[in-house]
């Protein structure tokens, strides 16, 4: 593992120019992932700001085969062009998709749960901004409870599905959760991810400021209090090992949660609840 | 060149076999699963040295062999009815990237309501999706189609259906030629395109805007165009090769006095052969023509092959609401302004049998009708 940011490379194969908002979680991840991934990497991405992002007419931002695909076939796609590249003989290659949480958890969770299942040697990264942003901003699965939306003024009423506990039902080789506000786990989790001969998934939580309603600054700001929290753990499973890869400080989840313009009408009931959940699920007392 | 039994099914998957796809996926449907594992057996058996895609879907299944063409390999993938609504995404998508992908469809009626019998609506409702599309009349076709679809798809690069009817073709044996490997190899040479390659990075499907994405469409189209030349060379080559030519986008049958012509494609043409070998016997200048291409359509071919014929009696195993048989419409449109009478014919939905003597009745009936309908005619109800 890296020791320091310093000792990564200066290559960026993504993020040179790309047209993603100032302080897009999205793009930040990115970068920070084809640190680990590096030049023969494929990555397909299914429709998404982060497809948007990364090429539009003659123009592209990757470095590395990029290819923009329908939004429910990615890991289908990842699939073929396995089987192609070992049709070939052509052995050191990564195969990325990189989707949204729609393009993972609901519009593409089909084609996803298939692709797991067959254990292909690929990596399903998740980058969840907790709503369909590249529309605008409307509730999925994996929006929050509570969380105000375009298409939800008053707030989603159920809870977010866990994807994480979903795909390491699957009995894949790896899954991982990550966070852009801590890049060198980020980067090793790619590592990781990328010499396991079967299916590997990484769930990234990537702020997204026009979504969240934060300041664009404070992405990675928000990333860190997700962690920091307790609401967003950070672990692997790595050949069915459950790991904890950072032990949170536990700040109020109040400190996340209330500054976001989505959470504004949270109530002091819920946020009690959301931090009894938290509690819980760490085995702290009141 | 060895002669055997085989159906339908198996004759496309002896053409997948011969030209040695390299990847394989799909998701079972009836009747097309035969091929399926016909296919997966030669892998089993060794015979075939192909990576198979176990998708969980249809739509999966064409993105599936959509990735490996993308990455170079010759890929191969079967479906029908409900599987190619269900991937029709897809379908549209493989042809705008321009990728080979070969696919056999073995017809079958649409739902609702529900029926698993042969017709040929499934790839009509593909006309407008920018694929390829051959009609094969026999088992033999079948076979010598696939192996012309490879040819095609790779010279203009756009994705081909090969359509045989389900039950009909895909499961009734009969008598089959297979071509030698060796020679097959010299005639369908393996030429890996890599468009995805990470020596050679590049983006795939990047957003086109307003000045770009009309222009793509234009050069989709023109590669279509120039299937209508390569589509009739690959076929005398094939012919020229293998001793059976197919006669490229149409195939005429007694047609140089005929008064009288039958139009259709797939499974009614071998019947309607029998059929004009009857009538001709009692003296009716009755002739064929076949449409083994339908996409693109040939429309120039068959105003010259219908120049001199003053009744068309044109079947469909299909129906575009609405409209009329996709066939009929289409003939109608191509043969404007020439001197002629277009008698357009509804039959064989969802399996309903269509025999030499249907086809018969249905010649009668058209000389008897004077004046051309606009809309198709609902026969056999």
């Amino acid at each position: 593992m890296a020791q320091s940011i310093a000792d990564l490379s200066k290559e960026d194969l993504f993020g040179q120019g790309n047209a993603g908002c100032g302080g897009c979680g999205a793009a930040i991840a990115g970068r920070q992932a084809m640190k680990a991934l590096g030049s023969r990497t494929i990555i397909t991405i299914p429709a998404s700001c982060m497809a948007t992002m990364g090429g539009s007419n003659l123009k592209t931002t990757w470095q590395i085969p990029f290819y923009h695909t329908l939004f429910e076939i990615a890991p289908a796609v990842s699939s073929g062009i396995r089987a192609a590249l070992e049709a070939q003989g052509i052995e050191d290659v990564n195969v990325v998709s990189w989707a949204g949480d729609a393009g993972t958890a609901d519009i593409g969770f089909q084609a996803l749960t298939g692709a797991a299942e067959r254990n292909e040697h690929m990596l399903h990264v998740c980058y969840d901004n907790e709503m369909y942003m590249n529309t605008g901003g409307q509730t999925g699965s994996q929006t929050p409870m509570y969380a105000i939306t375009s298409n939800m003024a008053k707030g989603k009423q159920v809870k977010k599905k866990n994807m994480l506990a979903i795909m390491e039902a699957h009995g894949v080789d790896y899954v991982a959760s990550a966070s852009i506000a801590y890049p060198l786990d980020l980067i090793e989790k790619f590592r990781k991810a990328a010499a396991k001969p079967g299916f590997s998934y990484i769930h990234l939580l990537s702020p997204c400021h026009r979504g969240w309603q934060i300041p664009p600054e404070k992405t990675i700001e928000y990333a860190r209090l997700a962690v920091e929290s307790g609401l967003f753990e950070l672990y692997e499973v790595d050949e069915g090992v459950r790991t904890r890869n950072l032990e949170p400080t536990f700040i109020p989840v109040e400190d996340y949660l209330s500054s976001q313009g989505r959470f504004k009408n949270l109530t002091p009931e819920a946020i009690q609840g959301i931090q009894a959940g938290v509690n819980k699920h760490y085995g702290r007392g009141e | 060149m060895s002669t055997t039994l085989l159906t339908g099914s198996e004759a496309a998957a002896y053409g997948a076999k011969l030209a040695r796809i390299e990847v394989l996926a799909y998701y079972p449907i009836t009747p097309a699963f035969p091929a399926m594992e016909r296919v997966s057996k030669f892998i089993d058996d060794g015979e075939l040295n192909t990576r198979f895609v176990r998708v969980e879907s249809d739509h999966s299944a064409l993105a599936a062999a959509l990735g490996a063409s993308l990455a170079g390999s010759r890929t191969f993938t079967v479906t029908n009815s409900q599987g190619l609504l269900y991937m029709t995404e897809v379908v549209y998508h493989t042809a705008g990237l321009r990728q080979p992908v070969v696919m056999a469809v073995a017809n079958r009626a649409l739902s609702a309501p529900h029926s698993r019998f042969p017709e040929q609506g499934d790839a009509i409702s593909q006309g407008a999706s920018g694929w390829i599309q051959l009609f094969c009349e026999n088992n033999q076709e079948v076979l010598d189609n696939m192996l012309q679809a490879f040819k095609i798809a790779e010279t203009v690069r756009l994705p081909v259906m090969v359509n045989y009817e389900g039950y009909i073709q895909s499961h009734t044996l009969e008598e089959v030629g297979i071509p030698n490997q060796e020679t097959i190899d010299q005639f369908l040479p393996l030429n890996r395109v890599r468009t995805l390659d990470v020596e050679n990075p590049q983006a795939v499907n990047t957003v086109a805007s307003p000045e770009f994405y009309m222009d793509y469409k234009f050069h989709q189209n023109e590669a279509m165009e120039q299937a209508l030349t390569v589509i009739n060379d690959v076929a005398a080559e094939y012919g020229k090769e293998f001793g059976r030519d197919w006669s490229g986008l149409i195939d005429t049958y007694q047609m140089e006095d005929a008064e009288h012509a039958f139009v259709a494609m797939g499974s009614m043409v071998s019947d309607a052969r029998i059929v004009v070998d009857e009538l001709r016997k009692q003296g009716q200048k009755v002739g064929l023509v076949k449409v083994r291409a339908w996409r693109p359509f040939p429309a120039e071919a068959l105003r010259e092959a219908l120049k001199n014929v003053q009744l068309i009696t044109v079947c469909d195993k299909n129906i575009v609401f609405g409209l009329g048989g996709a066939l009929g419409t289409e003939l109608k449109s191509a043969l404007y302004g020439q001197d002629c009478r277009v008698n357009s014919y509804i039959l064989g939905l969802g399996g309903r049998d269509v025999t030499t003597e249907e086809i018969k009745k249905v010649l009668e009936l058209s000389e008897k009708t004077e004046k051309q309908a606009t809309a198709s005619e609902w026969f056999g109800l």
